[in-house]
């Protein structure tokens, strides 16, 4: 660090090393695709250029093209263009390991000495003569984790040391040392010089200057040309450090060849460096240096010590780089997919909220044509969280109409729809967080045994459990009945529930309203069990006089004819017309993103498409209807409202507090008697305050087991 | 006759190892964040990797590039401004640390006003992630820009040199790259 005259030791300014990505990228392809486990040496390249700014050091970069190619070409040798005046190549070398405890077993003290004996024998050979660049040969170690995707590596720049150390005389900026004509002359020599592509990445180089003013730059070998007495003769180097006290590191190996090969005591050295790509004499320095050799240096066997591992941000130890989010599949899945739901925000629906679609949890219940596609449009919407329940094995018929599934998924009995669905959804879109329970739905009219009395309590248990740790439930099974308990459930604990239902040529999804112990955005309601009449009153209606929205149950008017025609349908409800699923499960999914944009959730009133009366088309999804009926042979969907009943089976005030008070045994109770929660409700009154519409089709809902329940 | 290449050489503009970034200094002390399994390495060295000749720094200096590539695209049949960030050492940037340092493209601006949008998306030559700004908007701002022909029909290189200026002068500004008064001053 001293200027002038102190005969302090010379300091050199360590190489800077900088991995580009393409580098590891192409290792990892050339690890999976060529090498496999074998990791023997490679031999790469990198790649440096004089300082080009007087704040920032340039670095010795590593480059995809460092590596060999990852064609099936044979040369070993990484072709890369010579001539580049950006890109000066210097000869490298890697270690790669396949394990990391391979990677910290690594004899570095004895990898350091074998190239500082490469370099000792280039020097001592004669080769530096021929290309200089080997004077700043490299080694690079490294561990490429490609499970993890992550990189831990570690550079050595291998100096001979000087033992003593040289001693620096003085150092100042080229132009101080130049006379202004000499400075203007060099400048120019050496512009051309790195204009030239044939020497333009050469370097090591002398510069001399005659008395004449003028100056030449010349190769090493010239050297003995350059022997003449009138001549300033300066070693010159390409020098990456920008530091006005310190030269770069390639100089260290330079004294070392300069003071091996012509036994010279006192070495003027220049650091070239440019600016905007032009030689800058004022950044470059030129300095003397004072050499003493010991013996040892003349026996060429006598390989000097080295050093040169690249410190760490001052630590020793190895950097590390991760490149999971460029290089993953499943990272860059995840990107890709939210770009979709991002472009339409920012395209066309600048208040979609992608946030809480990334963040609800949505269980689904029945893997059936419904299941599927629903799983499959919640995904799109960005859906991560999806849970499956279904207790059925893919047959052989499911794969046409059930989107998850394959002929796969069939063999051997059929795996259980659950898993299977789940195993599909992970292969479209592996970020997906999704569960499969195989689980039967307990339905009141299907009494129990006693045996069978413990389990099917247990699997009560168990969809409360899971309606309770959801936050949306979609109600997608193929009878009415199993759609009971979970719209018990729901009504009591207030979920968003969506329910869709097919016919064979029509469908109907909807959105349960609130239960009827719902605390409204704005008022918090106690009610005391007790006060059955008060509650009734509050129940059915939100504090400003709205009645709540039914549930399916509600709202289910069965004209005395259809449900005779049901019957005969088989019961597992497969005879629908195909297109029904999708777009009622399309729908359902719409109608949730509907309820997750609507600032009261499920508190929403209904809205009815070419509505009149101020119906909210300003929220940008546009309306939220109560029900969507469709019809398939009209081409045609009506969107409708039912308010919720007084004596609905399912989420009446009765029955959830009932439910309340006594829990699995009330639940019991209404699956073994088929008309206990007719008596419970009263339903002939129920009859009597249904809601009545005009429709212009025959109301279908699907195919049902009417035993337990008649409406 | 099978097809003939075209004669045009395909390829993209580059422009890089833009800096960023001012300098900022990171004490090296302060420092202390390790990946867990790196330390064994370090405490069994026994040699010295550093002799009394070598230089060390007490700070360091960390500074963020940015390249930029200019790729037409086929399908929005527009130009494209592709751009990657790095560290001095080669780490990649995030999305997020690009735009701190081009505050012209972060997305909190309010989505009706931005027209500009980075997505990630595969370099189509050089087959890695990069960002790109979405040309989706491209050719609407282009339409404006080019309203008011001039009289005459222009020579194809004086409408393309044209037409990569505007593009330039309007994407340019969202990363912070300008084009100098004296290369729209001296067109033909």
């Amino acid at each position: 660090m001293a200027k002038e005259g102190s005969g302090s030791i010379l300091q050199f300014a360590p190489f800077q090393s900088s991995v580009d990505e393409g580098f590891w990228h192409r290792l990892s392809s050339l690890k999976l695709n060529k090498f496999g486990i074998d990791d023997s040496p490679i031999p790469i390249s990198g790649f440096f250029a004089p300082c080009s700014h007087p704040q920032v050091s340039n670095y010795l970069t590593l480059l995809a093209e460092s590596l060999p190619s990852d064609s099936n070409e044979e040369s070993s040798i990484p072709a890369f263009n010579r001539g580049n005046r950006n890109r000066c190549s210097v000869p490298g070398i890697l270690y790669n390991t396949n394990t990391m405890e391979s990677f910290h077993g690594l004899d570095k003290q004895g990898l350091l000495k074998a190239e500082a004996k490469k370099i000792w024998e280039d020097i001592h050979s004669g080769k530096v003569l021929e290309d200089s660049a080997v004077l700043s040969r490299f080694l690079l170690i490294s561990f490429a984790d490609l499970k993890k995707w992550s990189f831990h590596y570690w550079f050595a720049f291998p100096a001979l040391i000087l033992d003593p150390p040289a001693t620096l005389v003085d150092l100042r900026p080229a132009s101080q040392w130049f006379t202004l004509e000499e400075a203007e002359s060099v400048s120019t020599a050496c512009n051309e010089w790195r204009n030239s592509s044939v020497t333009a990445d050469v370097p090591f180089i002398l510069v001399s200057v005659g008395s004449d003013s003028r100056a030449a730059v010349r190769h090493l070998k010239d050297w003995e040309t350059c022997q003449d007495d009138g001549q300033k003769l300066l070693f010159a180097f390409y020098d990456p450090c920008h530091l006005p006290n310190n030269p770069g590191w390639a100089l260290r190996n330079f004294l070392a060849f300069i003071c091996a090969r012509w036994n010279l005591k006192t070495v003027h050295f220049l650091c070239y460096r440019e600016n905007r790509g032009f030689a800058d004499l004022s950044l470059s320095l030129v300095g003397e240096a004072l050499i003493t050799i010991s013996q040892g240096w003349r026996e060429h066997q006598c390989v000097p010590n080295a050093v040169g591992w690249e410190l760490n941000k001052g630590r020793k130890v190895p950097r590390c780089i991760n490149l999971a989010k460029s290089m993953d599949p499943t990272r860059l899945a995840i990107s890709a997919a939210d770009l979709n739901l991002k472009l339409m925000r920012w395209r066309a629906l600048p208040s979609l909220n992608l946030d809480i679609l990334f963040s609800i949890k949505c269980l689904l219940l029945g893997a059936g044509t419904l299941g599927c596609q629903v799983a499959r449009m919640l995904m799109a919407w960005g859906v991560r969280k999806i849970t499956l329940v279904d207790n059925g094995r893919v047959a052989m018929s499911n794969p046409l109409r059930q989107s998850l599934y394959t002929l796969d998924d069939c063999l051997s009995g059929g795996d259980f729809k659950a898993t299977a669905a789940v195993r599909s959804l992970q292969r479209i879109f592996p970020a997906v967080v999704a569960e499969g329970v195989v689980m039967a739905i307990p339905m009141p009219g299907h009494p129990v045994s006693s045996q069978e009395e413990n389990s099917v309590l247990e699997d009560c248990r168990r969809l409360n459990d899971l309606i309770g740790s959801h936050d949306v439930i979609f109600l997608l099974t193929d009878t009415r009945e199993s759609r009971w308990l979970p719209t018990l459930l729901c009504a009591n604990t207030n979920k968003i529930t969506i329910t869709a239902a097919l016919g064979f040529d029509s469908f109907l999804v909807m959105r349960h309203g609130p239960g009827p112990f719902n605390s409204t955005p704005d008022l918090k309601v106690e009610m005391p069990n007790s006060l059955s009449a008060v509650m009734d009153n509050l129940a059915l209606t939100n504090t400003d006089g709205k009645q709540r929205l039914g549930c399916y149950f509600c709202n289910d008017v069965v004209a005395p004819t259809d449900s005779t025609s049901n019957r005969t349908l088989d019961q597992q409800c497969t005879v629908t017309r195909p297109g029904l699923a999708p777009i009622a499960s399309a729908l359902a999914v719409e109608l949730l993103v509907g309820i997750l944009h609507h600032p009261y959730g499920i508190f929403a009133e209904a809205e009815i498409a070419n509505s009149n009366n101020g119906g909210s088309s300003e929220l940008p999804l546009g309306i939220l209807p109560h029900q969507i009926r469709g019809s398939l042979p009209h081409f045609q969907q009506m969107t409708l409202v039912g308010h919720s009943s007084n004596s609905c089976t399912a989420c009446c005030c009765t029955v959830v507090s009932e439910y309340r008070k006594r829990g699995m045994q009330f639940i019991l109770q209404a699956i073994n008697h088929p008309t206990f929660l007719e008596d419970l409700t009263g339903l002939t009154e129920l009859m009597r305050s249904a809601n009545t519409f005009q429709l212009d089709w025959d109301d279908e809902i699907e195919d049902a087991d009417d035993e337990c329940i008649e409406l | 006759h099978p097809w003939l290449a075209s004669p045009e050489e395909e390829g993209y503009l580059s422009l890089e190892n833009i800096c960023i970034s001012r300098p900022y200094e990171v004490d090296i002390d302060q420092n202390s964040q390790t990946d867990p399994g790196e330390e064994e390495t370090s405490c069994s060295e026994k040699e010295d990797d550093i002799d009394d000749a070598t230089l060390v720094q007490s700070n360091h200096h960390e500074l963020h590039y940015c390249d930029f590539h200019i790729v037409y695209s086929y399908t929005f049949r527009v130009p494209v401004l592709y751009l990657r960030a790095y560290c001095s050492d080669g780490r990649p940037l995030l999305l997020d640390e690009i735009e701190k340092e081009l505050p012209a493209c972060s997305s909190k601006e309010s989505p009706e006003t931005k027209w500009a949008f980075i997505t990630q998306e595969e370099h189509p030559y050089l087959k890695r992630p990069w960002y790109k700004l979405h040309p989706c908007g491209t050719s609407e701002f282009m339409k404006l820009l080019f309203l008011g022909g001039d009289t005459g029909q222009p020579k194809l290189e004086v409408v393309l040199e044209l037409y990569l200026l505007s593009w330039f002068s309007a994407v340019g500004q969202v990363v912070g790259l300008r084009i100098p008064c004296k290369m729209l001053n001296d067109r033909r």
